[in-house]
């Protein structure tokens, strides 16, 4: 099970201010994602958990400069990629469901399009086999009338059905090998996330998914992950199994949030 | 236990409805009856739609009431003009869901506690200091903050900000509104501690509207469920998270994840996504969701039925039959025992 997907190496950046000085914000970040598994980056405002995500896929703030460290995917270290190699990777390898998918979404695009859109682009073929799919994907996903959905814009949708049509895109259109999810579920109601990560355990399972979950919810990661990477202000401060983390934490920031979670005392 | 008999602020069928296209009514809230006991804390629990934070603002005729009734401290607040208004924010504050866009960028904390305090409480400038010095004291800043702005804080001190200036005309009751969803868990744990300290050595009565199941576990006396509009459930805390009674509340506690190893959930699950609140129906507010749906259920709506002396639900298909041959209410009952819950339930 040393079947590690990707990694993150001695991983360290800042923020570049106008007049050049650098504010370190990642201090030699470590963690690996198992290959079939669904690992939890947790953390606070400020941990850095987004920051590194969105540094695996390239779309890291402008501002941000790595100093040391590398990322490494199959063997490439992404971080030394050309914009080509990368926007292979994106999507076809790699794929990402942020936090609010009506606004991750285009807006003057109906949901259907989108999908059948990024179908093309990754698989080709056409626009009607394209939309097919599209709608097969909603189908996946439990939306209900997929083929009138396919055909509303993201503003039609609820945050909760948007999310499911955000998840067949970056799941089931793409076909990734690696799927981040950015809180996935903050900002939705707890019957209807409980409802999307069970979608996302599921089709974790059924299509040999590798995910990586940022959240700041411990209460998910307990239910659904099976490792866990804790990072607090830049730092990774500890990692494991997730019954590791819960049974038996060593860090005192790790036993800390897990109180607070909880609201025990520490 | 409840601090006193004596009612605070008490609603009465509140209703507020929104015209919308077509000459159809949009009915937000539908009858609500609520009493908030002087001391105590009684949570609105409920999610998106649920028209909780309608409640709060109607009591505060932020939102103008459709029809129904409130009453804070036994006087009627329906017919109140912008004078009046102004003495009932002596008896009634609200601390909003985000501090960053509640207090103003260009105040400093000095400023933002003088304003109350000016216009409540007409307070000399020498008296508002020394006020301000104390209030930002009671919520845990230190005094050189005084002249800071909110930018200049982190969001757990924009709160406190928002905390004392809530507090600063010495109301008897605080609306708190989702006071915590916007911070950092970590951060949560002490705003709530302040909150509840306050409580205590001021005497407050809270009414707390929350989404959060584990903070309104944490701080409510008693609990009020809110679903499409109305109240579903009601009664005090302890109760309604040991026997949760409607399929609603039974489905939303057992759909909150906890942060702890091995938690088994036996969930009652219901079916798609909340219901129109366009002209709905007279018949139960989760008909088309509900498991346990009955042909009587799509009839009339259900009345608020006894469970306990204290405790109430409206579902007579739950409240007919034996309630543990029902999912969602063992697995609930296990985990309301002890501090944080799940005692028994490690797999």
């Amino acid at each position: 099970m040393s079947d590690v997907l990707l990694s993150v190496e001695n991983f360290s950046g800042a923020f570049r201010a106008a007049d050049g000085r650098l504010t370190p914000v990642l201090h030699d970040v470590n963690f690996a994602l198992r290959t079939g598994a669904i690992t939890a980056v947790v953390g606070e405002t400020g941990s850095g958990k987004s920051l590194t995500a969105l540094s695996i896929l390239g779309i890291q703030p402008a501002t941000f400069v790595r100093t040391s460290g590398r990322i490494l995917f199959e063997g490439r270290d992404l971080l030394t990629l050309g914009a080509t190699a990368l926007r292979a990777i994106r999507g076809r390898r790699i794929s990402m469901v942020f936090q609010d998918a009506r606004a991750a979404m285009n807006p003057v695009f109906t949901v259907g399009q989108q999908l059948a859109e990024v179908f093309r682009l990754q698989h080709g073929g056409s626009r009607d086999a394209a939309m097919a799919k599209a709608i097969d994907a909603l189908r996946r996903v439990s939306i209900p009338e997929p083929e009138r959905r396919a055909r509303q814009y993201p503003h039609e949708f609820s945050g909760g059905m948007a999310q499911r049509a955000m998840i067949a895109m970056a799941a089931l259109i793409c076909r990734p090998t690696l799927l981040i999810l950015d809180e996935p579920t903050t900002g939705l109601d707890v019957t209807i996330q409980s409802e999307i990560m069970e979608l996302i355990v599921e089709l974790g399972r059924s299509a040999g998914l590798t995910a990586c979950l940022i959240t700041h919810d411990l209460g998910v990661v307990a239910e659904t992950c099976d490792a866990v990477v804790v990072m607090n202000a830049g730092r990774v401060v500890e990692t494991g199994t997730a019954e590791a983390i819960f049974t038996a934490p060593q860090h005192a920031y790790t036993r800390k949030l897990l109180a607070a979670s909880l609201l025990v005392p520490a | 236990m409840r601090a006193s008999d004596y009612v605070v602020l008490r609603t009465q069928a509140l209703r507020k409805t929104y015209r919308v296209a077509g000459g159809r009514n949009l009915v937000a809230v539908d009858g609500v009856d609520i009493a908030l006991h002087a001391g105590e804390t009684l949570a609105i629990v409920g999610e998106s739609g649920s028209g909780k934070s309608t409640v709060a603002r109607c009591v505060l005729r932020l939102v103008e009431p459709t029809g129904g009734d409130i009453e804070v401290n036994g006087r009627s607040i329906m017919q109140l003009g912008s004078v009046s208004l102004a003495s009932l924010y002596r008896e009634v504050q609200m601390v909003f869901q985000d501090p960053t866009a509640s207090l103003n960028p260009r105040m400093t904390v000095r400023q933002v506690l003088h304003e109350p305090l000016r216009l409540h409480l007409a307070m000399e400038r020498s008296q508002r200091e020394k006020r301000a010095l104390a209030l930002v004291d009671m919520v845990g800043l230190p005094a050189a903050h005084l002249d800071r702005y909110p930018h200049e804080l982190s969001g757990g001190q924009r709160q406190r900000v928002g905390i004392a200036r809530a507090i600063a005309a010495e109301p008897n009751v605080v609306i708190l509104d989702e006071p915590t969803s916007s911070l950092d868990v970590s951060v949560r744990g002490q705003i709530l501690d302040l909150l509840l300290r306050l409580q205590a050595e001021l005497k407050l009565a809270y009414l707390f509207i929350s989404h959060d199941l584990q903070v309104v576990r944490h701080v409510a006396d008693r609990v009020a469920v809110m679903y499409l509009g109305g109240i579903v459930e009601t009664g005090p805390a302890e109760a309604v998270f040991a026997r949760p009674t409607h399929p609603y509340t039974r489905a939303l506690l057992s759909a909150a994840p906890v942060a702890q190893w091995g938690v088994k959930r036996v969930r009652l699950r219901l079916i798609g996504e909340i219901s129109s609140p366009i002209d709905p129906p007279d018949a139960c507010r989760l008909v088309g969701r509900c498991p346990l749906e009955q042909p009587s259920c799509s009839r009339k709506r259900p009345p608020l039925l006894a469970v306990d002396a204290e405790h109430s639900a409206a579902c007579p298909v739950v409240l007919g039959h034996e309630r543990e041959a029902i999912p969602g209410a063992e697995a609930l009952s296990r985990r309301s025992g002890g501090e944080g819950g799940a005692t028994g339930a490690r797999l």
